[in-house]
């Protein structure tokens, strides 16, 4: 159901997803109202919210960082996410 | 055109409380009517005349963007908006936290009032558009159940995240797919990137906000922001009456097209994109 590249490179080899700082995090689930890709997912317990499927996560998107109220999610820098995937297509073309 | 003001409530927390502070300020500095957030939500005809003739400056303290979302409700004009919780990150200050404002939070609140007096007297400068180009007549169309995406056949590549570049020389002009407008639906606000900022690929080139969504624009090429398509600031919908003509979004110095090439997908190879995204958004 998700995307299974991104430039030629498998999905789950691009450690691009959003992570929350449960520090900051409150709760309001307005992250997981806005994404349309199901990258959030509730559960009982301390931690109601968890990024359950990483991988369903669009590669350089950081919309939800940008509804969420504390400020509780964070990304990768995009210039080395960028790097490694011009590494690793690389070593799709030569593999 | 008439201004008026829209803030966060300022109830809920700190940053908030400085939207509401800066909404005052700006306010005793301007004349500009205060629009009140929540007489707005409970009686919106108190406000109906004011928000048909004025533009707004939008203050919102968080992410969550309550007064942006109140704006997009009622459909005001939106002439300028100010993200208080970004503004500090971006600036390195740290308000207090407390629904009355420190120190720290008064220093952002200045600094923020100088900022959005400047932004208003001043025309922005736009940069010199230096090309002219022809809007492009022959498309390749994914067709989707009732939907239909063009993509221009010849001139322009995209990548992934639904932007566009259309090289001429070392310049180029950018912008956002037919997909990718339709998707996001009506566009209310365009959040230009800054004039001159060095830009590498897939960074960020402003945003754009709908009804319904919020895109980050994400750079096609790496490059030298030269010019911004100011249409946009009155005019938004632009974007989606004519994403690949009237409705770009910038103009580029390309620092090195060859090698961001390798990233980019031609017209036919990003149909192959739009069809599966398509088929992903349907289910
Ligand atoms: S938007 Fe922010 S605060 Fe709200 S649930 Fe998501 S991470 Fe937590
Ligand atoms: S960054 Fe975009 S795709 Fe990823 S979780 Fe957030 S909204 Fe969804």
């Amino acid at each position: 159901m998700s995307e299974t590249t991104f430039m030629g490179v498998p999905r789950e080899k691009i450690p691009w997803y959003p992570t929350i700082d449960y520090d900051k995090c409150n709760f309001c689930m307005e992250c997981d109202a806005f994404c349309p890709h199901q990258v959030y997912e509730h559960r009982e317990g301390d931690r109601k919210l968890v990024v359950a499927n990483p991988n369903n996560c669009v590669v350089f998107c950081r919309a939800c960082g940008k509804t969420c109220g504390p400020d509780a999610i964070s990304f990768p820098v995009k210039s080395e996410i960028l790097t490694l995937i011009k590494n690793l297509r690389t070593e799709e073309l030569v593999g | 055109m008439k201004r008026a003001i829209l803030s966060c409530s300022g109830m809920d927390k700190q940053m908030g409380s400085l939207a509401r502070e800066l909404a005052i300020r700006l306010n005793e500095k301007t004349g500009d009517e205060v629009v009140c957030p929540t007489l707005l939500a409970s009686l919106p005809a108190r406000y109906e005349e004011l928000l048909k003739a004025a533009s707004l400056v939008v203050i919102d303290g968080c992410g969550t963007r309550c007064a942006s979302k109140l704006a997009n409700k009622y459909n005001a004009k939106v002439e300028k908006k100010i993200l208080v919780s970004e503004a500090a990150r971006e600036l390195g200050i740290d308000p207090e936290s407390g629904l009355t404002p420190g120190p720290n939070g008064l220093k952002l609140v200045e600094q923020l009032l100088r900022d959005v007096e400047r932004d208003l007297s001043e025309e922005t400068t736009p940069g010199n558009s230096v090309m002219e180009l022809a809007p492009p007549e022959d498309f390749l169309i994914v067709t989707h159940d009732k939907y239909q995406f063009k993509i221009p056949k010849e001139g322009f590549l995209f990548n992934e995240n639904d932007s566009w570049v259309r090289p001429v020389g070392d310049k180029a002009r950018v912008g956002v797919s037919d997909y990718v407008q339709q998707k996001l639906t009506d566009i209310t606000y365009f959040e230009p990137p800054a004039l001159n900022a060095n830009v590498e690929q897939f960074g960020e080139l402003g945003t754009i906000e709908s009804t319904k969504s919020l895109l980050e624009i994400v750079a096609p090429v790496a490059g030298k922001v030269t010019a911004m398509n100011m249409e946009l600031t009155d005019n938004p919908g632009l974007i989606n009456e004519d994403p690949y003509g009237s409705g770009w979004i910038a103009e580029m110095e390309m620092s090195d097209l060859a090698s961001d090439t390798e990233l980019l997908l031609d017209g036919e190879a990003y149909a192959e994109v739009v069809k599966r995204k398509a088929a992903e958004d349907a289910g």
